[in-house]
């Protein structure tokens, strides 16, 4: 409210002295180019930004929203914001970030890799930096300020572009960095028609008023900026739309060879069909990295089907229908996409994984064979039939181990001891049957003590035993294959966004506004030029013009040296 | 003769001819005070000799990039020794395009060391032909870090203009406060570069001499916990060893036969002694040469180049500073961010991945669209504007040399140790 008195008089001062009402905050009349505030009017050059029209952050009494809208339209905050952001990536750089492992816990890595300096790293948040909270309001504050910096200035600065006036202030010519003054001896109307024709071959849209004239050109360089920042928004747009849920999926998968894996949240199943990896010989490596072991893989390839499930897709006691859709093979840098699904070779692995084994039900003592059953090491049934004897899956574990109380627990979801503990019914056994742990490989069975289990579970004598008869009722798949699995709905957004400010980069940084005035008052030609970038280029096509009309000058004297030369 | 090798060569040429190019820009600015001619006919003589036989050099680092190329089978900028030539070239190329514009040869006298620097630093690297790993077989790699390069190297021609005007403007005969602290910046620009050279002179020093030192330094691996030994091989004369090692054999040099110490704790990576002795060594003969410089010249460098420089218009040095950060900037914006998304994506799935590399180069950009928002402010132009051309300039060879020395990550793929 104190200021009330002093935008009393801002508003009284506006009217320049041609007539026209300019708003508050203008610095250069709207139609004339007079300057009009004390500072203005000190300048030995005048300062163009903007062509000097008010902003709208430039109110009189400003509001809360106004006092938001005016922190935000300053490039002098936005400046600090990119400062603020530019020190807070590096920050992250210092150690690598936890998304750069897929499972380590922060807590413990990063003191026992970099000691207390890598664990005050991670209390202090740096350890996530790019998803902490304030990396994300500072982006955010970023995109409000993009906006808000660009509508403040885009919308006068179009106005005051489109309704440009020809005749000029005096003061507003000789203070332009490109000027010139010096006598015509011709009509200054007929020497305004004779420039006219040499103006225009340089590329310029020239109007004249009597003994006045306005060269433009290249005008759309000024919306360059404003493109390129419409262009951030909608790619800041795009990345915080990739948090929302459902747009975007990203998960590492390992498929063995041979079996098709559900994709989770998704219909589809992906089978290696087979994988294939080449490496460099020793005579393709430089003689740096020869005998020393070095192994280097040359190209490895997952050859994928997609398939596509259309029944029994969550009913895990049925076969799922699958449909292919699409083949693709595998490749780092040739993804496998689908309707935006996409797959990415990520790693490998050649060690061979057991698949499904086919032991057979067999007596012990008299080593008769009751029936064989298969048995999917991933992905077991409930119910197994082996002759007259009913085996019921009871218990399953993928990675067997005993737990601090000796009980039996699963140590991680890796295949790596898979364990079966079955309950057996048939002829000859007590009514609930006899409970059997079944170890498929056969280090398991030795290390788990099978035998001694069994025993104690039937209660003293071991009855039966499964038991894999050939190499061909083992399956193995030979090796397996790491993918990544994506979907980003946003993507098109984020090329959308990166090509529309690239555009506008384009527009802003390689063609250049000029613009050219003059008048002759009297015989004497007072010229004065503007352009936002390259002085250089605009003070040789004046003085190429010049020189067409019989005016020699010098491209550099035509720098206005007021003041700034020292 | 096969492709590598005629390739080899024509660096080896490329290289000479950028040293006479230098050679002739000094005798084009110095020759003048010396001799009694016409200085504006022996500056334009000699600056014309000089920029030609420029771009003969350029002709012929053209001619390696190419042949090697073609005798590889990729595009040569896959490793330190390959990117770091390519980049000395596109400065080259930035240099040129700025000349055309503004026809000033004097700021070859600038740039010529600057591209012959970064070709001695290249050749410090492996130079032999490595084969692509699967990440980096794709047209993409040329792409990206071609157009990524050139980007840098306009940058680097903003760095020399504003470098030069800094030279040009700086007031040496003042003796105020803020003037002190300009000239103080300025002469650690200038002592800087000594200590690149500096460091290239001492690699080559040593290398002539065949020097050697081997270190067995114990390596735990964070994953297994299992310990192993590592062999450090030295090639100039520990001044410090790694951290927790032994010595296997050194070559004792001046009477030093053991290191004088040893590496802190927190350097306990495999190469990270090794890194920190050369940094000792770069500061060392850095210091020694720059000392030598000021009991030549009696006074500080920048005081010496200064006169060089004197029929430069500021302004105009200013501008074309400005220029060319103006054209690099959209250059850089694709080739460095928009088309390394764009792989990423192709590559490894996402576009973005926040690798060290990655966000170096988000700084790099942040950092000259600071610069670019800058100059819209009144009294940011001139002097403010170089300081920034400078620091940026830093923040590009970090980007470049700094990340993959001192960070690593997805970036570090080739002989950078």
């Amino acid at each position: 409210m104190s200021q009330g008195p002093k935008s009393q008089s801002l508003i009284q001062n506006t009217k320049c002295e041609c007539g026209h009402q300019n708003p508050v905050g203008t610095v250069l009349c709207e139609a004339c180019g007079k300057p009009l505030t004390e500072e203005a009017e000190a300048q030995p050059i005048l300062e163009m930004r903007y062509d000097g029209v008010a902003r709208r952050s430039q109110k009189a009494n400003p509001g809360l929203i106004d006092r938001v809208w005016n922190f935000f339209s300053s490039v002098k905050v936005a400046i600090y914001l990119i400062l603020i952001t530019l020190i807070g990536s590096s920050l992250g750089t210092i150690f690598p970030q936890e998304s750069t492992f897929l499972n380590i816990d922060g807590s413990v890595y990063y003191k026992q890799e970099y000691g207390t300096i890598g664990h005050i790293y991670y209390l202090l948040g740096l350890s996530n930096t790019y998803t902490s909270w304030w990396f994300v309001l500072l982006l955010i504050m970023i995109g409000a300020s993009l906006v808000i910096c660009s509508l403040d200035r885009v919308l006068p600065l179009y106005k005051a572009l489109s309704r440009q006036r020809i005749p000029k202030h005096m003061s507003f010519l000789t203070r332009q960095k490109v000027v010139y003054q010096g006598a015509v001896e011709e009509d200054g109307a007929a020497w305004v028609e004779r420039v006219k024709p040499v103006i225009r071959k340089k590329g310029y849209r020239v109007r004249t008023d009597g003994g006045t004239l306005l060269a433009e050109k290249q005008r759309f360089s000024r919306w360059g900026p404003y493109i390129l920042h419409i262009g951030l928004i909608v790619f800041l747009l795009a990345v915080l739309a990739r948090n929302l849920p459902g747009l975007h999926m990203d998960e590492h998968m390992a498929f063995p060879e041979g079996e098709p894996v559900h994709i989770k949240n998704t219909s589809y199943y992906l089978m290696n069909d087979g994988f294939e990896v080449e490496f460099y010989t020793e005579d393709d490596l430089p003689n740096e990295f020869k005998g020393r072991g070095k192994v280097l893989p040359k190209r490895f390839e997952t050859q994928a089907i997609l398939y596509r499930c259309d029944a029994n897709c969550d009913n895990p006691a049925a076969e799922p229908e699958l449909v292919e859709v699409t083949r693709h093979n595998i490749e780092v840098n040739k993804p496998l996409n689908y309707e935006g699904l996409k797959a990415y070779q990520f790693d490998y692995d050649l060690t061979p994984i057991l698949r499904s084994v086919s032991p057979v039900l067999i007596n012990r003592k008299t080593g008769e064979e009751y029936g064989k059953i298969e048995l999917s090491i991933g992905d077991p049934v409930k119910e197994y039939e082996a002759g007259e004897y009913r085996l019921t899956l009871r218990e399953y574990y993928q990675d067997f181990g005993l737990g601090d109380n000796g009980e039996p627990v699963n140590l991680s979801s890796r295949p790596n001891a898979p364990a079966y503990l079955f309950q057996i019914e048939g002829p000859d056994l007590p009514g609930e049957g006899i409970r059997y742990f079944y170890f498929p490989k056969q280090v398991d069975k030795e290390r788990f003590q099978q035998d001694a289990i069994n025993a104690q579970l039937a209660g003293g004598e071991v009855l039966f035993d499964l038991d894999v008869q050939g190499m061909e009722d083992v399956d193995f798949a030979a090796s397996t294959t790491y993918l990544n699995i994506r979907v980003d709905k946003a993507m098109p957004f984020i090329w959308v966004g990166a090509f529309i400010g690239m555009v506008g980069l384009v527009m802003g940084f390689y063609f250049h506004h000029r613009r050219i005035w003059l008048r002759i008052d009297e015989g004497t030609l007072t010229l004065g030029a503007h352009t936002n970038k390259n002085w250089f280029g605009l003070r040789r096509e004046v003085s190429a013009i010049l020189k067409q009309m019989g005016i020699d000058v010098d491209e550099k004297s035509l720098d206005n040296n007021r003041g700034s030369q020292s | 003769m096969t492709l590598v090798e005629i390739s080899s060569d024509a660096f080896i040429a490329a290289f000479f001819l950028y040293c006479a190019s230098f050679f002739m820009y000094t005798i084009a600015v110095m020759g003048r005070r010396f001799r009694k001619r016409d200085p504006e006919a022996h500056l334009a003589k000699w600056g014309k000799i000089a920029f030609i036989t420029g771009v003969l050099g350029l002709v012929g680092h053209l001619i390696y990039f190419f042949t090697r190329w073609a005798g590889a089978g990729h595009v040569p900028v896959s490793n330190m020794y390959e990117f770091m030539s390519f980049m000395a070239l596109a400065i080259m190329i930035a240099f040129l395009i700025l000349y055309f514009i503004y026809k000033k040869s004097l700021l070859g006298l600038f740039a010529l060391p600057l591209t012959i620097l970064i070709m001695a630093y290249a050749a410090v690297f492996p130079q032999e032909v490595q084969p692509l790993i699967p990440s980096l077989q794709s047209y993409w790699l040329g792409i990206h870090v071609t157009l990524a390069a050139l980007g840098d190297a306009f940058f680097a021609v903003g760095f020399i203009a504003g470098l030069m005007h800094l030279l040009r403007t700086v007031d040496f005969s003042q003796s105020g406060k803020s003037s002190r602290r300009e000239q103080r910046w300025l002469e650690l620009c200038m002592f800087l570069i000594v200590v690149l050279i500096g460091f290239i002179v001492s690699v080559y020093s040593f290398r002539a001499g065949g020097y050697e030192a081997v270190f067995n330094q114990p390596q735990v691996d964070p994953e297994t916990e299992t310990s192993t030994i590592v062999r450090v091989e030295y090639s100039m004369p520990p001044l410090v060893a790694p951290y927790n090692s032994e010595t296997e054999s050194m070559t004792s040099f001046l009477g030093m036969k053991s290191p004088l110490f040893e590496a802190p704790s927190w350097m306990e990576g495999v190469n990270a002694g090794r890194k920190f002795n050369t940094v000792l060594w770069s500061v060392l003969s850095g210091a020694i040469l720059y000392g030598l410089f000021r009991l030549i010249l009696r006074k500080p460098i920048a005081l010496f180049i200064q006169p060089a420089l004197k029929r430069l218009n500021p302004d105009d040095l200013d501008e074309i500073s400005y220029r060319a950060i103006a054209i690099g900037f959209p250059v850089f914006t694709l080739g460095g961010l928009i088309f390394a998304m764009i792989w990423a994506e192709i590559a490894w799935g996402r576009f973005w991945g926040w690798d060290p590399k990655e966000v170096w180069a988000l700084i790099t950009w942040l950092f000259y669209s600071v610069y670019l928002h800058f100059r819209l402010s009144r009294g940011w132009q001139g002097k403010y504007s170089s300081w920034l051309s400078v620091i940026g300039f830093i923040v590009v060879m970090f980007t470049l040399v700094g990340v993959n020395l001192i960070i690593a990550g997805l970036h570090s793929y080739a002989g950078t140790d």
